[in-house]
């Protein structure tokens, strides 16, 4: 039965798997030991980035006895990274990169309670943060940079989001705002951001404002003021007979696409019964998100989905990525959107099979390229951290006839 | 002793605070105050993987941990500790690694929540149980781990001998 649904699902998901041409899968990172425990876990899952002709990947491991955050960077056309960079000088966690122009990378970490950001190769490190906060993230557009992070405020975390201004090799905060002004009335944080043609920015974020995780969103178009907060989810949960509040929804992401739309993705608990889903929800450029939209196929539809991912680019392309245990283990799996609904899930190839493949992050580049960072665990070796490159068929045909 | 006690205030006050939803009046722990407490008392670990705002949390809280004696047993014989499922709060496995608590979930396959794991006071699971349970339910599981049954049979096959 389970062989028979293997099979269906395979040639269910032909068409879509023919799209890719994946490279061999290559490993990052010269740390791998039963105590190394790398993480791919960021606010956003922006752990790689392409920029110029380098693909780059930010993660923490804790191979000297400390999480420390790494970057590692490879130039397109090479086979395997360059030796790690550390970016941290004490306990690291949630690295982030995205590219900016130049070919250059900024990258953004949580250490010792703050929140810090870089300009890479060689940029000195800046404080973005000026109290305790974490879950840092960073966007970009032409010459658009925001981060946002999650900062204490009396006694709960809020949301702020940055305009960053990057020169040369140094970057610096131009302006730093909360979303809201007035203090949080409960938690927030992992915020996710995408920036706009013209520099408008959205942010969205889990929030416990309603006594049970909603993920809300917000947008600016300057960065210095916020619209009022709305849900990202159109499930109107409450509490049940009295109980609870309501159900969970978590770790929103955000990317933009056809230039100036923005898709949400994110972890969904509306069927309790399950695990948690992946959801998504669009903007079709008026900034406001519409009705939610299932992502995972029947196939995935009793088991948890987990660490889903939105990747967009300005050619249309939307994509989502999550792992879950379908196929017996954890496995990366990746869905496309087609305009009216989410395709058929395609595992990742080197990134499914025999063993626990999880964590994926990924990015699309302007060829259209989908680079694909994930972690693989072995209980005997430890984890590891491997990169693939996904080719859209067409554009490996149009090299084959010399184009 | 000193340590344990101030662990346990710790423990009261965090419970109060409103992260998560713990039933009231037990002396809960984050993970690694509760792993650090089992380790020096020997006592096994009761985990309880709650979700903020679920009502089968709320549930349980009220229909079951609201009973006195059930109270009593808990305390007494257990560290007990609340990890929230969906918190970016980071703890400590007993291998060394660093996760939010929300990663936890990951590494428990957890589908539902409420989730009851029981621990040996090392931090290895014994058994983990999902959903809604009676005081009896908790009765039965206490016995099945404080009596060591757990090494040799199932928690299934402890209850159908129960039965």
């Amino acid at each position: 039965m389970r062989a028979a649904a293997a099979w269906l699902l395979a040639l269910l998901a032909f068409p879509v798997q023919a799209e890719w041409e994946w490279s061999e899968p290559v490993t990052l990172g010269t740390a791998r030991g039963a105590a190394s425990f790398p993480h791919l876990e960021s606010a956003n899952r922006r752990g790689v980035a392409v920029s110029g002709d380098s693909v780059g990947v930010a993660w923490e491991d804790s191979r000297d006895g400390t999480p420390h955050c790494y970057l590692a960077l490879k130039p397109l056309a090479a086979p395997a990274f360059d030796a790690e960079t550390r970016l941290s000088a004490a306990e690291c966690y949630t690295p982030v990169l995205i590219a900016v122009n130049g070919g250059r990378f900024v990258a953004a970490w949580e250490e010792g309670g703050r929140v810090y950001a870089r300009v890479l190769p060689d940029g000195e490190r800046i404080a973005l943060s000026t109290s305790d906060a974490g879950q840092v993230t960073l966007a970009s557009r032409a010459d658009h940079v925001y981060a946002a992070w999650a900062e204490q405020a009396g006694r709960f975390r809020r949301i702020v989001v940055a305009r960053l201004e990057v020169k040369e090799n140094t970057v610096t905060v131009n302006t730093a705002k909360p979303v809201e002004a007035r203090p949080p009335a409960n938690e927030q944080g992992w915020p996710a951001l995408a920036v706009r043609d013209g520099g408008g920015v959205t942010v969205a974020w889990e929030d416990r404002r309603y006594r049970h995780t909603v993920p809300m969103v917000s947008h600016s178009r300057d960065g210095r003021s916020f619209a009022t907060p709305v849900r990202l989810t159109d499930h109107k949960s409450g509490a049940v007979n009295g109980l609870g509040a309501g159900t969970g929804a978590m770790r929103p992401t955000l990317t933009v696409w056809k230039r100036n739309r923005v898709a949400a993705v994110w972890l969904d608990k509306r069927d309790f019964l399950s695990g948690y889903d992946v959801y998504a929800a669009f903007d079709s450029g008026k900034r406001r998100f519409g009705r939610n939209v299932q992502v995972q196929d029947g196939f995935g539809d009793n088991m948890a989905q987990w660490h889903a991912q939105a990747v967009g680019d300005d050619d249309g392309r939307l994509l989502v990525l999550w792992d879950d245990a379908r196929d017996g283990t954890p496995d990366v799996w990746l869905a496309e959107w087609n305009g009216k609904s989410f395709g058929d899930n395609v595992a990742v190839p080197g990134a499914s099979g025999p063993g626990a493949q999880t964590d994926p992050v990924a990015t699309l580049d302007a060829q259209g390229r989908l680079h694909v960072v994930w972690l693989e665990q072995d209980e005997a070796k430890g984890a590891r951290i491997r990169y693939a490159r996904g080719t859209p068929r067409h554009l490996e045909s149009s090299r084959a006839v010399g184009r | 002793m000193r340590l344990t006690r101030i662990l346990l205030m710790v423990g009261l006050l965090w419970s109060g605070a409103s992260f998560a939803d713990p039933p009231r009046g037990y002396p809960f722990l984050g993970y690694d105050a509760g792993l650090k407490a089992a380790r020096e008392s020997g006592k096994p670990i009761f985990l309880y993987f709650g979700r903020y705002g679920c009502a089968w949390c709320d549930h349980t809280n009220k229909k079951t941990f609201s009973d006195a004696a059930l109270k009593k047993l808990y305390m007494q014989n257990y560290v007990l500790v609340y990890v929230d499922a969906e918190s970016g709060k980071r703890l400590t496995l007993p291998s060394g690694e660093r996760i939010t608590e929300a990663e936890l979930g990951v590494r428990l396959q957890a589908f539902a929540t409420p989730l009851f794991v029981y621990l040996t006071p090392a931090g290895d699971k014994i058994v983990q149980i999902p959903g809604f349970k009676t005081v009896q339910d908790f009765r039965d599981y206490d016995r099945y781990v404080r009596g060591g049954h757990y090494k040799d049979q199932t928690l299934m096959e402890f209850l159908g001998a129960k039965s």
